[in-house]
């Protein structure tokens, strides 16, 4: 069984964001790079557990983006996985992300296709959707757990007010969360081994854009913080309801 | 012209948030002198269908197979495509949500239009057809125009006030003829957690950190989410610890939540969970400890000991009750 | 690295009476990929098993630091220097130094991995038969195994040689009998194997023996009470008439203290390696605390005297870092050079190391002072709280302290920089005699005022040092005349000299590491840096100056005293300037960055 893992690059969770260029992008200056933790602990580990188990053949890990990736990419070979790919492109959004990634596990052909909830940087959580969409195949999101057995996978994933488990055939997409996996730290074997796991490059066929970013803002500042004695518990909650309108 | 609409329903009752999406689609209909056309999958009450119009909705189309009364992706993006042709919609609203999320995209794909995921904004039209959204975890906003002619867009949830107004919407059968591999996904087994709020769609939330010292500490929290009608949610350590179930934990790596009140209790406020909580409307920060970060991102604050402060808070929410029955 | 003829790196003590090119030393700020992937695992190692339980491993929980053990063995980091066919991953030695800073910060989790690693693995590594080396070192490696080093005894410390512990030939000449009391033997409580030095019969000189925690014999005493480290298992260990295989001889009869000293040269530069990994943790704790603790309505790293408190730190830091990564450079290429010339690749490593053991001893002292003062500060900086076991600096305060103690006290070691100095120079492998001379006669002559000189980014730091090289050779050279075969009863003397030889290769060293990084990234992106440079090299002068002038008025009468002093000062001017603003500026950058940044 192959396992086609969809990583990508986001500024660490304590970056500060600072706006350049008049808003219309991020500043990269001192931005400490990693890997969205949802593709890395989730779907990466999980991808690698079932390879360690048997169940898989081959873990392929896929990124879309320049040069400037290959970095993370291999962060994530020293986890793991047998090759990497690269598609060199700079995507506006999701839609072309998709598409490039589409276009290339068709041709290879995966039996499972496993990313993050959605990457930290954009919240959008489309990307894995949409491969599914042009792969013509299921999707399973905000997965809690995932089981392979032959041909089918169950699932256990988040609903509204609870949890549910699904079972499906295989191809499927599944896009992971806290749960699937935990978060290993890579070791020394693998760290050395990143250097000697392959690395393909891969042109796309070019995708017209759909959307894109035009510029960013910063959320305005917080007006001041109003302090309620904790023996006064009346008057916070005639703030929240009178002032704050919240109750 | 029609602008169409996903309405979701739990049992047959409107989710409270579809109702935003359609009074949202009516705003943008309204922009482009176009309709709105709700789309109600599975069995949804009439009283409730006939509500829509309240909200904006001139039409809905429903679609009466009770296997869509769970979620089957394919299926609802199918039906939602069928009925774009039928009403000629070039925008296409759902919600920002479980349900929502795993749909959107695939219409949009199926349209090859440009999607914006969770907007904040009405669009803009001066520039094009621009939307806000929240990025980086709610750091920053960005500001993304769709260029393509199709138009999907994913509301997030509570970031309008709801007006509802006078209204009525024609109700009218819409048939799909569906696959078998529409409902590939096969349900086995649904755990709801009973008789509590769920976190995700909660106005109000009761959340708990490493301050309250222990899993046996709260029954105060819970007291006070009960008293309140809240949600309860927690911070990372305290899930990582097994003191509470973990799909309370909200934060960058767990779940974003956007209540109207976000009631803090104990937690220091580190980037990382404020990321899952920055979206809140009011944030209340319960804490010992004055130095605590949060305090800095919070609207009000109680410097205290949770042990006293909570119990005082509970009975304060419950008195104010009582006296404005 | 590569070096050409024209910047190949000098030898160990040179650095006294020669000039290094900045392009040939090593600076931190050029690790490639798969070094800061390997310093991220040791990062995120601390992060998620050591952090979270320091109260457990302080409290000696049972079976929690051997486990911790065994899983940095699982993720390759107790065999970093190990040869591959040993089981580990023979990389080379910056890499390992980066390893241990970075687990520098992990309080009495970094003393066991470091005694492990060290003295616990090495001197079977270095010094075992192919037997040995392949019966012990791979479960070391690996962490099933782990090493302690019985050397010290209540009555040997610094003197290590006095020993009384004792072997002798078993009856049969199978087994040596081993019957001594070692002390403060790190790892005691839970290792598997012991390096055991004692005098065989009566031998003037100590042998090695590997020892098994099961041979009939050994037995332990109970965990000592420390003021700090109590998470680092120590004890006594007792051998009576311990039954040791002949065939767990390490190395030959009375070589013991050589392997003994070999090994410390390496532990030396280790430690200021962890040393300077705590230090930046302490100083990352200290920025986060002064950027959210509020006095008077404002954080109190808005004030002056906290500001200048986190620029010392740094500055001090930084200046440690700089020798360490230049030094442990040196001692790889020394190594590696003597590989390609065909020498065994071990018996390379340790003469490599050998050559630099001055600079192992100046790092050591150096950086455990560094270390000690930034806990002192961070405590000042944590106020209150600084004092409360509840918050981290107390733990940080009381772990720094040993560290000026233990791999030779620091006034050992400032001994031995002088001395190895010295021997070297009588033993015509550094010519400090030359160099002394013609510094006593441009005494005698007017100074030039090097009037016409260009005037580079660095100009003026680079003639500072090279004054303060003819202060140090004016000084010793002078000390060496005056008091001859006295200078090693003189150790008050010794100490001044030490630490003019101190600052001195510090300076440099931090020196040589800011015009790299200026040629790396350019001035604008590294003003801080080249304020950490020029603050630390003024301070350095005054330092200088006051050893100096301790030393000259202790040995120097008349006017050679006279003219012997004004030369220390024309040696150790510096020009002045706005110190005070420097800090700020250093200060600032810290504080925007929330965190340790250098």
């Amino acid at each position: 069984m192959k396992i086609l893992v969809c990583i990508s690059q986001v500024p660490d969770t304590s970056t500060k964001i600072i706006l350049k260029d008049n808003n219309t992008a991020i500043s990269s200056d001192g931005v400490t790079y990693i890997i969205n933790p949802y593709d890395e602990w989730y779907a990466l580990i999980r991808a690698l557990e079932l390879k360690e188990t048997g169940v898989a053949t081959d873990v392929h890990l896929i990124t879309v983006g320049k040069a400037d990736v290959e970095p993370i990419i291999r962060k994530g070979l020293a986890l793991g996985g047998d090759e990497a790919i690269r598609i060199d492109a700079a995507p506006n959004d999701a839609y072309e992300t998709a598409n490039y990634i589409a276009e290339y596990a068709k041709s290879v052909g995966y039996d499972l296709i496993l990313c993050g909830k959605e990457s930290i940087d954009y919240n959008n959580g489309t990307t894995g959707v949409m491969i599914a969409e042009l792969l013509d195949v299921d999707y399973i999101g905000f997965a809690t757990s995932i089981q392979i057995e032959g041909n089918i996978a169950t699932v256990n994933r988040e609903i509204e007010g609870g949890e549910e488990t699904d079972t499906c055939n295989l191809p499927v997409v599944i896009a992971c969360q806290k749960g699937v996996a935990e978060a290993r730290i890579p070791n020394m074997r693998g760290i050395m081994a990143a250097r000697t796991r392959p690395l393909k490059v891969v042109t796309p066929t070019a995708v017209a854009p759909v959307a894109s970013i035009l510029s960013y803002e910063m959320p305005p500042a917080k007006a001041g913080i109003k302090l309620v004695d904790p023996d006064n518990m009346d008057e916070l909650v005639e703030l929240l309801h009178s002032e704050a309108k919240v109750i | 012209m029609s602008v169409l609409v996903l309405v979701e329903h739990t049992e047959g009752i409107i989710k409270k948030k579809s109702f935003e999406a359609v009074q949202y689609a009516s705003h943008i209909a309204k922009q482009n002198g176009a309709t709105v056309t709700a789309v109600v999958l599975g069995n949804a009450q009439s009283s409730e269908i006939e509500g829509l119009g309240a909200y904006g909705a001139q039409k809905v189309l429903y679609v009466a197979d009770a296997r869509l009364d769970e979620l089957h992706a394919r299926a609802y993006a199918k039906a939602l495509i069928v009925a774009a042709q039928k009403e000629d919609s070039k925008i296409i609203i759902a919600l920002h949500d479980i349900n929502g999320r795993a749909v959107a995209p695939r219409v949009a794909v199926k349209l090859k239009a440009g999607l914006v995921a969770g907007a904040l904004s009405y669009p803009d039209t001066e520039k094009g057809f621009v939307i806000k959204k929240a990025v980086f975890s709610g750091k920053a906003f960005a500001f993304v125009n769709i260029l393509s002619d199709a138009k999907v867009i994913t509301l997030m949830p509570n970031s309008f006030q709801l007006n509802k107004a006078e209204g009525k919407a024609t109700v009218e059968k819409l048939d799909v003829s569906f696959d078998e591999k529409d409902f590939g996904i096969k349900v086995k087994q649904v755990n709801k957690v009973s008789g509590e709020v769920s976190l995700a769609d909660a106005e109000l939330v009761v959340s708990g950190g490493r301050g309250m010292k222990g899993p046996e500490n709260w029954g105060l929290i819970e007291d006070l989410a009960k008293e309140l009608g809240a949600a309860t949610a927690c911070s990372r350590p305290v899930a990582d610890s097994h003191w509470r179930p973990h799909h309370e934990h909200v934060g960058q790596t767990g779940g974003t939540i956007r209540p109207n009140l976000y009631i803090a209790v104990g937690i220091s406020g580190a980037i990382q969970h404020l990321a899952g909580v920055n979206g809140s409307k009011t944030i209340v920060v319960i804490n010992k400890d004055p130095e605590a970060p949060f305090f800095k991102a919070a609207n009000y604050g109680v410097v205290g000991d949770a042990m006293e402060v909570l119990p005082k808070l509970t009975a304060a929410v419950k008195k104010y009750k009582e006296t404005h029955k | 690295m590569n070096t050409t003829e024209s910047v190949k790196a000098i030898k160990g003590g040179e650095f006294l009476i020669r000039e290094t090119a900045a392009e040939s030393i090593f600076i931190p700020e050029e690790w490639n990929e798969e070094q800061l992937m390997i310093a991220e695992t040791c990062t995120n190692f601390l992060a998620q098993n050591v952090t979270p339980n320091l109260n457990r491993i302080d409290e000696q929980e049972e079976g929690l630091m051997a486990h911790l053990m065994e899983e940095a063995g699982n993720l390759g980091l107790l065999g970093i220097s190990v040869p591959e066919e040993y089981g580990g991953f023979g990389k080379d030695f910056k890499t390992a130094m980066l390893v241990t800073e970075k687990l520098g910060a992990g309080h009495s989790f970094s003393v066991a991995f470091s005694a492990h690693t060290g003295i616990g693995t090495l001197p079977i590594l270095y010094y075992g038969n192919d037997a040995q080396k392949q019966k012990y070192i791979p479960k070391l490696a690996s962490g099933e195994w782990k090493g302690a080093y019985c050397l010290t005894e209540p009555g040997a410390g610094s003197d290590a040689n006095s020993g009384k512990a004792r072997a002798k030939l078993s009856a049969d000449g199978k087994y040596y009998l081993i019957t001594g009391q070692k002390m403060w033997i790190t790892n005691a409580g839970f290792a598997d194997i012991f390096t055991v030095f004692a005098k065989i019969d009566n031998d003037e000189n100590l042998s090695a023996f590997i020892v098994e925690k099961d041979f009939e014999g050994l037995s332990l005493n109970t965990e000592e009470h420390k003021m700090g480290i109590k998470g680092s298992s120590t004890r006594q260990v007792f051998f009576n008439d311990c039954k040791v295989p002949v065939e767990n001889l390490l190395s030959e009869r009375q070589n013991g203290f050589k392997i003994a000293v070999n090994i410390l040269n390496l532990g030396r530069i280790k430690l200021g390696g962890g040393t300077v990994g705590a230090s930046k943790d302490v100083i990352s704790l200290a920025v986060k605390y002064a950027n959210e603790r509020e006095q008077f309505g404002r954080p109190i790293s808005k004030y002056g005297a906290i500001r200048y408190k986190l620029a010392q730190q740094a500055i001090r830091t930084y200046a440690s870092e700089a020798a360490i990564y230049r030094a442990s450079q040196n001692m790889e290429e020394a190594t590696d050079m003597l590989v390609e010339s065909g020498m065994d690749s071990i018996k390379a490593k340790l003469k490599g190391t050998e050559q630099y053991a001055i600079e192992a001893a100046i790092i050591k002292v150096h950086a455990s002072e560094t270390l000690d003062y930034v806990v002192d500060e961070g405590v000042q900086i944590y106020g209150g709280m600084g004092f409360s076991a509840e918050a981290p600096m107390d733990r940080a305060y009381r772990d720094s302290r040993i560290n000026r103690i233990f791999e030779g006290t620091n006034e050992i070691n400032r001994m031995l920089t002088v001395d190895m100095m010295l021997k070297r120079a009588m033993k015509g492998e550094l010519d400090l005699m030359g160099p002394a001379q013609k510094v006593a006669g441009e005494l005698m002559s007017i100074p030039d005022f090097n009037a016409g000189e260009e005037d580079g980014l660095f100009t003026k730091e680079k003639k500072y040092i090279a004054g303060f090289k003819k202060a140090v050779l004016m000084v010793a050279g002078g000390a060496v005349q005056k008091l001859m075969a006295q200078l090693g009863k003189e150790q008050e003397v010794l100490m001044n000299l030490a630490d003019m030889l101190i600052e001195l290769y510090v300076s440099e060293s931090l020196q040589l590491r800011v015009e790299k990084l200026v040629g790396i990234k350019g001035e604008e992106a590294t003003k801080e840096q080249l304020d950490i440079m020029r603050v630390y090299i003024s301070e350095a002068a005054e330092r200088i100056l006051k050893s100096g002038k301790e030393a000259l008025n202790s040995f120097a009468e008349g006017d050679e005293l006279r003219m012997m002093l004004m030369g220390l000062r024309r040696f150790t001017k510096t020009e002045d300037f706005n110190t005070t603003q420097a800090r700020r500026n250093i200060a600032a950058k810290l504080i925007a960055e929330n965190k340790y940044c250098f």
